[in-house]
């Protein structure tokens, strides 16, 4: 590290600006250039009763009318002052509809995350462990199966058993109605979409881990560490683990986006009110400003999880800071 | 399609039953079965001439068009993938099988391109690519002759995985009415009659397609990590 830390701050905070800014003209260019008209979102099947002059009018009144650049500056300054206008679909401001149910999802995909990331190492390297036994190899075949099933699929089977012929889980929302405040009810409520969410996503990391464990248990330091007189056992919790760690970190830290992109297939299958169903809705009704912030929210997630997956190696690894980066950096000579 | 035989549980008339709207599921899976496919091998076609273009192209440039390149990856990487599709779908204008590949494969390319990118990034410091350009070799015949074979196996994997990632995405996409509609059969469109079925309890036409889905991308699976087995095996030195 030659240049001091506040430089290296100031750096990666215009990186992400820049990325966020150009991410909003990129959605936001799309979205209108997209052929369907946000009048449906507002007014649904009256609009075409309404005659020419009053689909204008409310055109003007919902400010489409100026030219795609002009709008693009409005919306921005309002957005700097936290203004973000209203949705067309649910007529009052977006701040609100985000707000609403934005716990859900985050609930749902936090939860899922978390759970994802605390068993995913513990299932590999209880696999590395027993390399090429039967148990391994049991559960190497039924997490590839597992990891075969679409998730919208695993969901409907999940509500058929359980919702429908056993009746056991309610099939859809958060809450039943009059129960919101009642724990066990979300409870039962959750349970089918982030088992869902769970299984389609615990294997695909549990066997990294178990394959990058593999990897370093072929390594020469391990036969040190053995000659010596340490355990295997030992061994692979002190050393190997520490090998594996930093991908391991850096590889979560990009599947916190997936795995909440995920939910949101999840969400319309179980019609879970949260941002999932919101950005379906909103894509598909042109309800503009709602897509932006949607847009937005996941966006920048996605881009702040790049930026901690690649601080987090450099920091764990000294070896990746020595190189210059994850990839890039190497010495060109074609 | 046989309205007195709709939603009939599976029999001799009808080996897998029929659905809400009276069409035989068992010829169905065997039709549908083409369209999928067919979307997954041109979406996979199309995402993987597109990564192998972007993700060399990005590797030889020199340093800055490298990070405009891989800038403009990311930022369509953080593009949310349902906008993406709608809007694409939204420009081409068509909900044909045809349409619903070119999208799936132009939304597609970016995770491949970055591997590509690496491949060629540390192929082009070996040395035999060293002394290939020492005895004159050109940058077109470096490539093809001494590059591209090395990075083929990991390509070829990925273009695996990303077969049964375009055949899921029609699935889900269809599945959610965003892709093909009921009239195209595929297994994603016929899924999508799942919500009612669901209601009336006909568990056939629910399960059935999906048993032929998971087990096409266990198929792919198996071959893909086939694939990667065979590239390396060494002994464990933990016992």
């Amino acid at each position: 590290m030659k240049k001091g830390y506040p430089v290296k701050l100031l750096k990666e905070t215009l990186k992400f600006t820049l990325s966020v800014l150009v991410l909003s003209v990129l959605v936001f260019g799309m979205s209108r250039l997209a052929p369907g008209d946000p009048l449906y979102a507002y007014y649904g099947e009256r609009v075409e009763k309404m005659s020419v002059v009053e689909q204008e009018q409310a055109r003007a009144r919902l400010g489409l009318d100026e030219p795609l650049p002009g709008q693009y500056v409005r919306w921005f300054r309002g957005a700097v002052h936290g203004d973000f206008g209203i949705s067309y679909q649910y007529k009052t401001d977006v701040k609100e509809v985000i707000a609403a149910r934005i716990g859900n999802t985050l609930l749902l995909g936090g939860l899922g995350f978390f759970l994802v990331f605390a068993l995913a190492p513990l299932l590999g390297i209880f696999c590395a462990w027993r390399e090429d036994k039967a148990v391994d190899r049991l559960i190497c075949r039924i997490g590839t199966v597992t990891s075969c099933i679409p998730e919208f699929w695993l969901s409907l089977l999940l509500l058929l058993v359980f919702a429908v012929w056993l009746g056991w889980l309610p099939s859809s929302g958060a809450y039943s109605v009059g129960k919101e405040g009642s724990l066990a009810d979300r409870a039962a409520h959750l349970i089918l979409p982030l088992a869902v969410v769970v299984l389609g996503h615990l294997w695909y990391y549990a066997f990294q881990v178990r394959n990058r464990l593999l990897e370093e248990v072929r390594a020469d330091y391990v036969l040190l560490a053995r000659m010596k007189g340490m355990s295997g056992r030992q061994v692979l919790y002190r050393h190997c683990m520490r090998g594996v760690l930093p991908s391991y970190l850096s590889m979560m830290a990009l599947a916190l986006p997936h795995i909440l992109g995920g939910t949101y297939v999840v969400e319309t299958v179980f019609s879970y009110p949260g941002i999932g169903t919101l950005a379906y809705e909103s894509a598909r009704y042109q309800d503009y400003n709602l897509l932006m912030v949607v847009s937005l929210f996941t966006g920048t997630l996605v881009i702040l999880c790049n930026m901690a997956a690649r601080i987090v190696s450099e920091r764990i690894d000294p070896r990746m800071r020595a190189r210059g980066g994850v990839d890039g950096g190497e010495v060109r000579r074609l | 399609m046989d309205l007195s035989h709709c939603n009939a549980a599976p029999g001799r008339e009808f080996f897998f039953g029929t659905d809400a709207l009276g069409r035989d599921i068992f010829s169905m899976i065997w039709h549908g079965g083409r369209i999928s496919l067919l979307v997954g091998v041109l979406a996979t076609a199309i995402s993987t001439v597109l990564a192998v273009l972007v993700g060399s192209a990005s590797g030889c440039a020199p340093a800055w068009a490298d990070g405009v390149l891989m800038r403009l990856t990311e930022l369509v990487l953080s593009v949310p993938g349902l906008l993406l599709t709608v809007f694409l779908q939204a420009v081409l204008g068509g909900t044909d099988a045809f349409c619903l590949s070119v999208v799936i494969g132009l939304t597609g390319w970016m995770s491949m391109a970055k591997v590509v990118r690496t491949e060629v990034l540390q192929l082009k410091n070996t040395d035999y690519v060293l002394a290939a350009r020492c005895l004159g070799g050109g940058f077109f015949h470096v490539l093809f002759r001494h590059m591209v074979p090395n990075f083929v196996p990991s390509v070829l994997f990925m273009a695996v995985m990303n077969v049964r990632n375009a055949i899921v995405a029609e699935a889900t996409l269809s599945f959610m009415g965003l892709g093909l509609p009921v009239e195209t059969v595929s297994w994603g469109s016929m899924l999508s009659l799942s919500q009612d079925a669901l209601l009336t309890r006909s568990w056939w036409t629910i399960l059935i397609p999906g048993v032929f889905l998971a087990g096409t991308l266990l198929c792919l699976t198996n071959l893909g990590d086939y694939m990667r087995k065979s590239a390396s095996k060494r002994h464990s030195n933990l016992k």
